[in-house]
């Protein structure tokens, strides 16, 4: 098994070979989007924030964008700025510049409106495809991968099979010196010291059991106890009995593997290969883009009841355990392991397939996700009050 | 057909049962290249838990190789294991190990 990716100055490797538009405040989507219908090779990163925000969020969103932009999928950047925005459009360009990608920046009030910012941004997208496009794949080790998880649509197949699954393959690409992400505080509610036992130090350790903590207060904030919203009436029918038994069999997704830290959302990790838990949500939109914001270049989305959406910038492997959901859903599921639920493969055995998959998806297989353009929606997550 | 349930973990007690059973129905197991069977002492829908052993009040109910709760009665083997015979105690717990607040029981 070999990985054949695009290599970048900054020695990450791309699975994917993208332009990225990327706007600094939600403001310009709609001139994003016409940039991204003329010109081929580029993808649009829409989102909703970069204004009226507190100092904590305005950076949280800073942060997301520069490290989208210097997710190894993408080839070049071209920042969009409205003008008046929150978000420094100059910092987001500088924030990608470092990581050697061609990046440029286009400012809508300088320019005096939207076909201006078009003539110019669409004239430097399509020069950016140009130059890049020509970038051909290289044989690398798989210690070069970063994979991402989630669990949503869940059921209880989830935690019997394409859960235990996808633990198999972190523990298989960790071990060959890959990254992996994993996260969705919510879902680790309730089995935060199993996580905690698991990590290579102390203190990072007590960040992930400090994220439940947070998550929980500021549910309480407006009045919510977030464990009963984590375990609902479907569970309960489902056949799960605890939240600690539900938050078990969302952590199966790294197996036993050991933590060598926490990241804040949206970070990069610069420790050790192995992996990680990050602050993102289990939301999947916010989700998905915290992951690619961490460099995760293919990310392993395990569904029962059928998840269909993806990420502008980062295939995402939808892995499922249901065999009706499998057939009803199939247009959206890429991995079948009804297998392990009726015992014809086991999970060691799924795992290796799954990892050869991956894999194979890294090296330039469309996603179902992909194939249906069902990957454009994106959110960068905030903490504190919209103004 | 033969019905099975999931073992996960070589230290859980109990196992997950994938196909409706019925009192009396036999559920197979396969861990680690052994099969071993199990009775049903209850009627148990898909996903729902089976004791391997018998657990004792009080003891805790392993899976994933964790304790998810402990039990709030005594549980023979082959038992229906679920929220009425399990106590789910989990709180969020500040760095001193107490609750913090409005957790209800």
């Amino acid at each position: 098994m070999k990985f054949y990716g695009y290599p970048r100055l900054d020695g990450k490797v791309g699975a994917r070979n993208y332009v990225a538009l990327i706007p600094s405040v939600g403001c310009v989507n709609a001139l994003v989007s016409h940039i991204e219908h003329m010109v081929r090779g580029t993808v649009a990163i829409r989102h909703d924030q970069g204004c009226l925000h507190p100092t904590a969020d305005t950076e949280q969103v800073t942060r997301t964008l520069i490290n989208l932009g210097k997710n190894p999928n993408v080839a070049a950047a071209l920042v969009i700025s409205l003008g008046c925005e929150m978000v420094v459009g100059e910092q987001v360009y500088e924030g990608i510049k470092e990581s050697g990608k061609p990046v440029d920046m286009v400012r809508v009030h300088e320019l005096g409106g939207m076909f201006e910012t078009i003539n110019k941004g669409a004239k430097i997208a399509a020069n950016m495809v140009f130059e890049t496009s020509g970038i051909q794949r290289e044989e690398f080790g798989l210690d070069k991968l970063v994979f991402g998880t989630k669990c949503g649509s869940s059921d209880t197949t989830s935690g019997l099979s394409s859960n235990l699954v996808t633990g198999e393959v972190c523990r298989l690409m960790t071990e060959n010196g890959g990254y992996f992400i994993q996260g969705e505080i919510c879902d680790i509610m309730g089995g935060e010291y199993a996580l905690k036992k698991l990590s290579v130090n102390e203190e990072e350790g007590e960040k992930i059991v400090d994220a439940v903590r947070d998550l929980y207060e500021r549910g309480l904030a407006v009045g919510a106890d977030v464990r009963g919203s984590q375990m609902t009436a479907g569970n309960v029918a489902g056949g799960l009995t605890t939240l600690v038994e539900k938050a078990l069999g969302a952590n199966a997704k790294g197996d036993n593997v050991p933590i060598q830290g926490f990241l804040n959302y949206a970070e990069i990790p610069s420790g050790p290969p192995g992996r990680y838990i990050m602050a993102f949500p289990g939301h999947g939109f916010e989700n998905l883009t915290g992951s690619a914001a961490g460099g995760a270049i293919v990310h392993l989305f395990t569904t029962g009841r059928g998840a269909p959406n993806g990420n502008p910038i980062m295939p995402a492997i939808k892995i499922c355990g249901n065999a009706k959901t499998n057939v009803s859903m199939q247009d959206h599921i890429d991995v079948d392991v009804a297998s392990v639920i009726n015992e014809t493969e086991t999970v060691a055995e799924a795992g290796q397939r799954f990892y050869e998959y991956a894999v194979s998806v890294a090296n330039g297989k469309l996603t179902r996700a992909e194939i249906l353009n069902f990957d454009s929606g994106m959110e960068i997550l905030i903490k504190g009050p919209v103004m | 057909m033969a019905k099975y349930a999931k073992l996960i973990d070589e230290k859980d007690n109990v196992a997950t049962a994938v196909a409706d059973c019925g009192t009396g129905d036999e559920l197979t197991i396969k861990f680690k290249g052994n099969e071993t069977r199990y009775t049903c002492n209850q009627d148990m829908p898909f996903g729902h838990k089976i004791a391997i052993v018998d657990i004792k009040k009080g003891e805790k109910i392993v899976k994933y190789g964790e304790s998810i709760g402990n039990a709030s009665k005594d549980i023979k083997k082959g038992d229906w294991v679920h929220t009425h015979n399990v106590k789910d105690d989990y709180k969020v717990l500040d760095k001193q190990g107490n609750p913090l607040p409005g957790q209800e029981d």
